[in-house]
C-alpha cells in the first residue's frame, strides 16, 4: 500500500515540477497577449494651454484643451494579417481627438497600429498608417512589452512619423505600484499638417500653398508598470508652431498649441486599478504558479521518497512466545 | 521500473495540461461596436 502511494506521489511531484518551466517559458508567451478585441479610451487634459485662434491667426491662452484618445482592436483585420504574418497580431485603430475649451474640434488624427500580441514588435501590413499616410513603424507605441526591462526602448512618434529612443530614467512608486519611468524628447521638427483642419474650407494643401509650415516638439513621459508593460500615467509637454509663409502676416512664427498634457484623474485611478488586476494575472503565469508548483513538486518528491524508504525498511521480527516446555518423561 | 513509469505519467500529464491550456488560447472575441470617440466621456 505504501509503495503504491509513493508512486502516485512521485507522479504528482514530476507533474508539478514539470509545470513550472512549461508555464513560464511555453504557456506565458502563448497566453499573455493583448486581446484582439480591446477597446479602450483615455482622456488627457492640458490646463492653461496656448491655442491658435484660426480666425485672427493669433495664439491665445485658453482654460484648457482636452484630448480624447480611443484604441479599438479590429479582430477581422488581425485574423487576416495573422494568416500571412504567422504570429498573433493585434490591429489597433486609434483616434486622437483634440477639443478646445468651447467644445470645438482642434484636430483629429487617426492611426492604424499593427503589432505582435505578445512581444509588442511592430508588424508591417497594408493599412498601417498615421492620419492617412502609410508608415512603417519601428519600435513600440502606446504600450511596452510584458516584463518591461530597465533599458531604453525605441518609441514611435506619430507626429514626426519617426522612431527615436525613449530613455529609462529610473524606478519609481506610483500609487502603490512599482513603475519604470521613461522619457523621450523630440526636438523641433517640421511635421505634416493634419488632414482634418479645425476651420472648414482650409485644407493642408491650401495652407501649404501659402508657404506656412507646421513644426512640433515634445517631451513625453511615461510611468510604466513593468510586469504588464502598461503605462499607468503619462504626460507630454507638447508644443506646435506655424512658421513662415503668407498666412502669418509677416510674422516669423506663431504658437499653434502649447500645453502640459496630463491624464485626467478618474482615468488615472481606472488605469491603476486595471493594471493592478492584470498584473496579478501575468504574475500567476510568470511567478506565482511556477514557483508554487516547483515547491509543491519538491515536497511531494520528499514525501514519496519517505514513503518508499519506509516500505523498504525490513519488518521488525514478531515477538516470539516462549515455547512451552515439553513434558519430560523420566 | 514502476518509479520510471510513474515519473513518465506525471511528465505526460504536465505536457497534456499545458498544451490543452495553450490550445484553448485567449478568446479573440469580436470587434467592439463602440465608435472611436469624438466627445469627452464623463467617466472611464
Amino acid at each position: 500500500m505504501r509503495r503504491k502511494a509513493s508512486l502516485v506521489l512521485l507522479a504528482c511531484a514530476v507533474l508539478c515540477a514539470a509545470l513550472a518551466p512549461l508555464l513560464r517559458w511555453y504557456a506565458f508567451p502563448r497566453l499573455a497577449r493583448i486581446p484582439a478585441n480591446q477597446y479602450q479610451d483615455m482622456v488627457l487634459e492640458a490646463r492653461g494651454a496656448t491655442l491658435l485662434d484660426y480666425g485672427t491667426m493669433r495664439a491665445k491662452k485658453v482654460s484648457g484643451v482636452t484630448i480624447v484618445q480611443t484604441l479599438k482592436g479590429d479582430v477581422d483585420a488581425a485574423k487576416r494579417i495573422e494568416r500571412t504574418a504567422g504570429r498573433p497580431v493585434v490591429v489597433w485603430d486609434s483616434l486622437s481627438y483634440v477639443q478646445g475649451p468651447d467644445g470645438k474640434m482642434v484636430s483629429k488624427v487617426p492611426e492604424r497600429y499593427i503589432f505582435d500580441a505578445h512581444s509588442q514588435d511592430p508588424v508591417h501590413a497594408t493599412g498601417e498608417m498615421v492620419d492617412g499616410d502609410p508608415v512603417t513603424r519601428q519600435g513600440i507605441e502606446f504600450k511596452w512589452p510584458f516584463l518591461t526591462q530597465k533599458r531604453d526602448y525605441e518609441y514611435f512618434d506619430a507626429q514626426t512619423r519617426t522612431t527615436n529612443p525613449i530613455h529609462y530614467k529610473g524606478t519609481r512608486t506610483f500609487r502603490g505600484l512599482k513603475v519604470y519611468y521613461f522619457e523621450q524628447a523630440i526636438p523641433w521638427t517640421k511635421v505634416p499638417m493634419p488632414k482634418t483642419m479645425p476651420i472648414q474650407g482650409i485644407t493642408p494643401e491650401s495652407v501649404a500653398n501659402t508657404g506656412t509650415t507646421r513644426w512640433y516638439s515634445t517631451v513625453r513621459r511615461f510611468w510604466v508598470e513593468p510586469v504588464t508593460g502598461a503605462p499607468v500615467y503619462g504626460e507630454e509637454l507638447h508644443k506646435e508652431e506655424l512658421r513662415g509663409g503668407t498666412l502669418l502676416g509677416g510674422r516669423d512664427r506663431v504658437t499653434a498649441f502649447a500645453g502640459d498634457v496630463k491624464m485626467r484623474e478618474d482615468y488615472i485611478e481606472h488605469t491603476v486599478a486595471l493594471v493592478k488586476h492584470n498584473r496579478t494575472l501575468v504574475l500567476m503565469l510568470t511567478s506565482y504558479v511556477p514557483w508554487g508548483s516547483l515547491t509543491a513538486g519538491a515536497l511531494l518528491l520528499a514525501l514519496s521518497l519517505c514513503l518508499e524508504a519506509r516500505a523498504r525498511r525490513p519488518q521488525d521480527p514478531a515477538p516470539t512466545e516462549p515455547a512451552e516446555p515439553e513434558p519430560v518423561s523420566a | 521500473m514502476r518509479a520510471l513509469i510513474a515519473a513518465a505519467t506525471g511528465l505526460a500529464l504536465a505536457f497534456a495540461l499545458v498544451l490543452a491550456m495553450t490550445a484553448m488560447g485567449t478568446p479573440t472575441g469580436r470587434t467592439s461596436p463602440k465608435p472611436l470617440l469624438t466627445t469627452v466621456p464623463s467617466h472611464p
